[in-house]
């Protein structure tokens, strides 16, 4: 208690400085008369008698400071004084400020944006009470983390007694109709116990419960909430909402309530506008739910641990119970031990819900991380550089200082204060670069027609981040120059002018270690930057130009898959009658989605060898695909309109021709579906509708991916009910504006009540594709550009600093015959070899690197000749335009002047 | 005339909470004076150093000053001890005993 109100004393002592004075004053100056007074009765002559007084107290200034420390807080009042001191001699060198502040600024900002997505896309928590007891069941296979299916869930939920209840999620693409008019809205399912599991209060009205979790959704009928943001924005906020009825996916819904602010659902990053009960799910997904599939894996399912319990207990638990859970969700074991075999349930933190981007984007993020902490690095080099220039400039004031007696620490903590003041400023500015960069960065993100994933606005916890940084930050740019500025011997500065030069020892280490963080940067950024350039040329069998795509969802027009597939044809029927159109398809998935397709099929060899794959893409087109798509035919025919009724044909892509009838032409060959779907696969023999004539061949087209090699492609002539409500065009013609018109216009002849399609160019797709490179390889070279403007920055100060500083040595050389060249050579000799010694560090630094991002890099590799001459040539480049400019000065020194220099 | 002994650190914040507690309310010449009566004159002390003593203890809640008029009518701050003071003053003055009971034991043996 008496340290608390004893440095409470302190405190409010900071506030009222000049009435303590006061009292000091008086207090010490009644002492004394009395004293004086005492030795007058004692019979002294009343001068003497004042001077035995103030003997007799003692040093009246020395009294009155020690009683001035103890009473206040020096600590801040000298740091005040610091402060106020620095912010004079920063205010008098604007252009040192600005530069130095500026360089902070830019690497600060740079963390903080990493960190924000960082913060995004793996740490921030669900905004429910106690996060910490969430945990989420998966069912994974490494890094591959698949949803549960219905069945499993349910098994799960009797199984598991660690939890307050299990709850299962899915996101949904929702068709809701708003006057006449059919937008998609991003929504959500959740079970009827979720809303009590996540502990959430809704904003508005009611959270629909299990009785409204049932098919048909209860006797009101379907029940639905909306998102917060979704009912500021769509419905102005109105609290009439509750209550009002919705159209969506054709059927009548009633809006109960409002989901409280924040909350936008269990995946980071997909924010759901609209939460239903689960079981509308038999609404969306007309006329084949998969609710109660034991083959699609497509929940998210999270529960609360009991106050007891732990991740620990929870996992035992799931283990103990796997088996029964199996087998009771897949009592025929076909998923679970079939396709699944490789899969495992496990349970982990639920605390950040669950987070796709995580998978996608944990590794760069972690390269990313990686490269700004190097660019911080080199941004207190390159400041902690500049100060000591500034302050050996500066080094008469502390010689003086010292020389008058200021203690080291006071000398010290002034040069520390001042480059506080510098992070400070530094810190405004990367705050608000950070976030600038964050929006940046976020924009890149997004796949085709989706809105950016991640929401960057500021939080305490990224301030927090930002402020811990700016210290380092200041710590690492400000001690050393603020230990060598104690260190001013007091004479030393008071006669030559100039002990503070950093340009002997430190540079010598300074520049190199810069250098190298340059050479690692520029190398990731080299590397990157190819892998993207060498992505964009790979040959991915299809070719872009005029051709665009269109994806296409009818479920809410209720149509069975025949009816679909008819639709299909008719548009692309309707889009081949427009003229200009070259070529039109429809097909299954669109490419480079990142989908998964695999189906199992076989082919009989000559001697009745069976060629089996369950990894095969099966593709459903229509005639115009392959020269719609550009994929061309190597061998054989593509299919044509009259193969439509007759029976099953198929066109293979290369690899997969080359792995069903390998040595022989598969032209008028058959392949057979082993099963596609297990679950109806009950007998050996092969039916007619399972069987495909193969009528041709094509080169491989990287469906799936750019990066991976091309799936065994099957491309099957769609008969009715093959498409389903939702698949996608694909139209050639001169340019892509006209093949999007084409398509807007066979939309408005064929379907016009349609939701209207996603339209994008196939190099959006692309582009959206490779939208992780595209942003590592910007960013990359963002970094390297600046890392290599601070190291040519940096060096450049070291020399001319050097030059100036030897310019009486280089006059005498001059003068005893040296000739300009020599000191030009001089100069540049001694940069460079700082450079190099740098560039072979950086070299290290960059194979390291290369290690960690294997992963993320394609047909590229740090010990590439091509990569290597890229590195070095930009950074000897800079190093010699660096060197150069000093140099010529030194070139220019005239030997009488510098002779007479002193 | 004896040699001065300096104050032991540590106990002029003992010598003036037990001023004060034997004298009353005192200004800090006044306690001052005390301190050399009772030492008979053979305690060297800068008077000035009281003036930070009193600040901490005020500042510790053991002793409270106030603005008053002293014997000549000259404004003077007058220190009181407080119930917190006096609990410490017996503390303090215990472990006073101890400690100088055991440098007696150890200087001259006394069992």
């Amino acid at each position: 208690m008496p340290m608390l109100r004893q440095f409470a004393s302190r405190i409010s002592a900071l506030f009222k400085t000049r009435r303590l004075e006061n009292d000091l004053d008086d207090e010490v100056r009644a002492h004394i008369e009395l004293l004086t007074e005492e030795n007058v009765r004692h019979g002294m002559p009343a001068t003497v008698a004042r001077y035995a007084a103030l003997r007799e107290f003692g040093g009246v200034d020395q009294a009155k400071e020690v009683y001035r420390e103890q009473r206040g807080l020096p600590m801040v009042e000298t740091l005040m004084q610091d402060i106020r001191y620095g912010l004079r001699m920063l205010a008098k060198s604007p252009g040192f400020t600005a530069i130095a502040v500026l360089t902070l600024a830019l690497g600060i900002g740079a963390n903080t944006a990493i960190f924000t997505l960082t913060y995004a896309v793996i740490l921030r928590s669900l905004p429910v009470p106690s996060p910490g007891q969430l945990v989420r069941y998966t069912f994974r296979n490494g890094a591959q983390d698949i949803g549960l299916s219905g069945p499993a869930y349910d098994a799960l939920r009797k199984q598991e007694t660690v939890l307050t209840g299990l709850l299962a999620w899915s996101d949904a693409e929702l068709a809701v109709e708003e006057n006449g008019a059919v937008t998609r809205v991003n929504g959500a399912m959740l079970t009827g116990n979720g809303f009590r599991v996540l502990e959430l209060r809704p904003f508005l009205g009611r959270f629909f419960g299990a009785a409204d979790d049932v098919s048909g959704g209860g006797p009101n009928g379907y029940q639905a909430l909306l998102g917060y943001n979704y009912w500021k924005d769509h419905f102005q906020g109105s609290p009439n909402i509750v209550g009002r009825p919705l159209t969506i996916n054709g059927r009548s819904v009633t809006v109960i309530g409002v989901l409280p602010a924040g909350f936008e659902g269990l995946i980071a990053g997909e924010r759901a506008d609209i939460v239903l009960p689960l079981a509308f799910e038999e609404v969306i997904n007309a006329p084949h739910p998969n609710r109660n599939h034991a083959g699609s894996f497509w929940l998210t399912v999270m529960g609360r641990l009991k106050a007891t319990e732990s991740v620990g207990t929870a996992e035992a638990n799931l283990h103990a119970t796997e088996t029964a859970v199996r087998e009771t969700a897949d009592p025929r074991h076909i998923y679970l031990s079939g396709f699944f075999a490789p899969f495992h349930f496990g349970v982990e933190s639920g605390r950040a819900g669950r987070s796709y981007m995580k998978v996608i984007y944990a590794q760069p993020l972690l390269v990313l991380a990686i490269l700004v902490g190097l660019l911080l690095l080199l941004c207190c080099a390159n400041t902690a550089l500049l100060v000591l220039a500034r302050l050996s400039s500066r080094s008469r004031e502390f010689a003086v200082r010292s020389a008058l007696g200021a203690p080291r620490r006071r000398l010290f903590r002034q040069v520390l204060s001042e480059v506080g003041l510098l992070a400070a400023c530094g810190l405004g500015g990367g705050v608000y670069l950070g976030w600038v960069a964050a929006l940046a960065m976020v924009a890149m993100l997004p796949a085709v027609g989706e809105r950016p994933p991640i929401d960057v606005a500021p939080r305490a916890a990224i301030l927090a981040f930002t402020a811990a940084i700016s210290v380092l930050s200041a710590l690492a740019a400000g001690l050393w120059p603020a230990w060598r500025a104690s260190r001013v011997a007091p004479m030393l500065g008071l006669k030559q002018g100039d002990a503070l030069s950093p340009s002997k020892r430190l540079g010598s280490w300074i520049v190199p270690a810069q250098v190298a963080v340059s050479v690692t940067l520029l190398a990731a950024a080299t590397l990157l930057g190819g892998t993207f350039v060498r992505l964009l040329l790979e040959d991915s069998g299809f070719r872009s130009d005029g051709l665009v795509l269109a994806d296409v969802d009818l479920r809410a027009n209720k149509l069975t898959d025949a009816q679909a597939t008819q639709t299909a044809q008719q548009l692309v029927e309707a889009l081949e009658n427009i003229p200009g159109v070259e070529a039109a398809t429809a097909m299954t998935l669109p490419p480079l989605e990142n989908a998964w397709s695999a189906g199992h099929y076989f082919s009989l060899g000559e001697r009745g060898t069976v060629h089996s794959d369950m990894q095969t893409w099966g593709e459903s087109i229509s005639p115009g695909y392959f020269r719609a798509m550009g994929t061309r035919i190597v061998e054989g025919r593509e299919p044509a309109r009259g193969d439509v009724g007759g029976d099953r044909v198929c066109v293979l892509g290369s690899s997969a021709a080359a792995y069903f009838f390998p040595g022989v032409d598969p032209v008028g060959r058959f392949i057979y579906a082993g099963g596609g779907d297990p679950s109806k696969d009950g007998n050996s023999t092969v039916k007619q509708e399972d069987t495909w004539r193969v009528i041709g061949v094509a080169e491989d087209a990287r469906f799936r991916s750019l990066r991976e090699s091309p799936p065994r492609m099957l491309y099957q002539l769609a008969r009715p009910g093959d498409l389903t409500t939702q698949f996608s065009l694909a139209v050639r013609s001169k340019s892509t504006a006209s093949s999007a018109a084409a398509i807007r216009e066979a939309f408005q002849r064929v379907a016009p009540t349609a939701v209207e399609p996603r339209i994008y160019t196939f190099n959006e797709l692309v582009r959206a594709h490779l939208r992780t490179e595209r942003m590592l390889m910007s960013l990359s070279l963002c970094f390297a550009a600046i890392a290599l403007l601070l190291t040519g920055l940096g060096l450049y100060g070291l020399l001319a600093r050097s030059v100036v500083l030897r310019t009486k040595e280089i006059g005498l050389r001059l003068a005893l015959g040296a000739s300009p060249r020599d000191a030009l050579a001089q100069v540049i000799g001694q940069g460079l070899r700082l450079v190099l010694v740098g560039i072979g560090l950086g070299i290290l630094g960059a194979l390291g690197l290369t290690r960690l991002a294997r992963g993320l890099l394609f047909r590229v590799q740090a010990t590439d000749p091509l990569v290597l001459a890229i590195v070095v040539v930009a950074l000897l480049g800079v190093a010699l335009l660096a060197c150069y400019l000093p140099a010529r000065r030194a070139m220019r020194v005239d030997m009488m002047t510098a002779l007479r220099y002193e | 005339m004896e040699p001065k002994s300096e104050v032991l650190p540590g106990t002029l914040d003992l010598l003036v909470l037990k001023t004060l507690e034997s004298m009353g309310p005192q200004h800090g010449y006044g306690i001052a004076r005390r301190i050399e009566q009772i030492s008979e004159n053979l305690l060297s002390m800068n008077q000035g150093t009281l003036y930070p003593a009193l600040l901490r203890l005020t500042q510790k809640g053991w002793i409270s000053a106030e603005w008053g008029l002293s014997d000549n009518k000259r404004r003077a701050r007058f220190y009181t001890i407080t119930p917190a003071g006096r609990e410490q003053l017996a503390a303090e003055t215990q472990n006073w005993e101890r400690m100088s009971a055991m440098m007696a034991r150890l200087l001259f043996g006394t069992e």
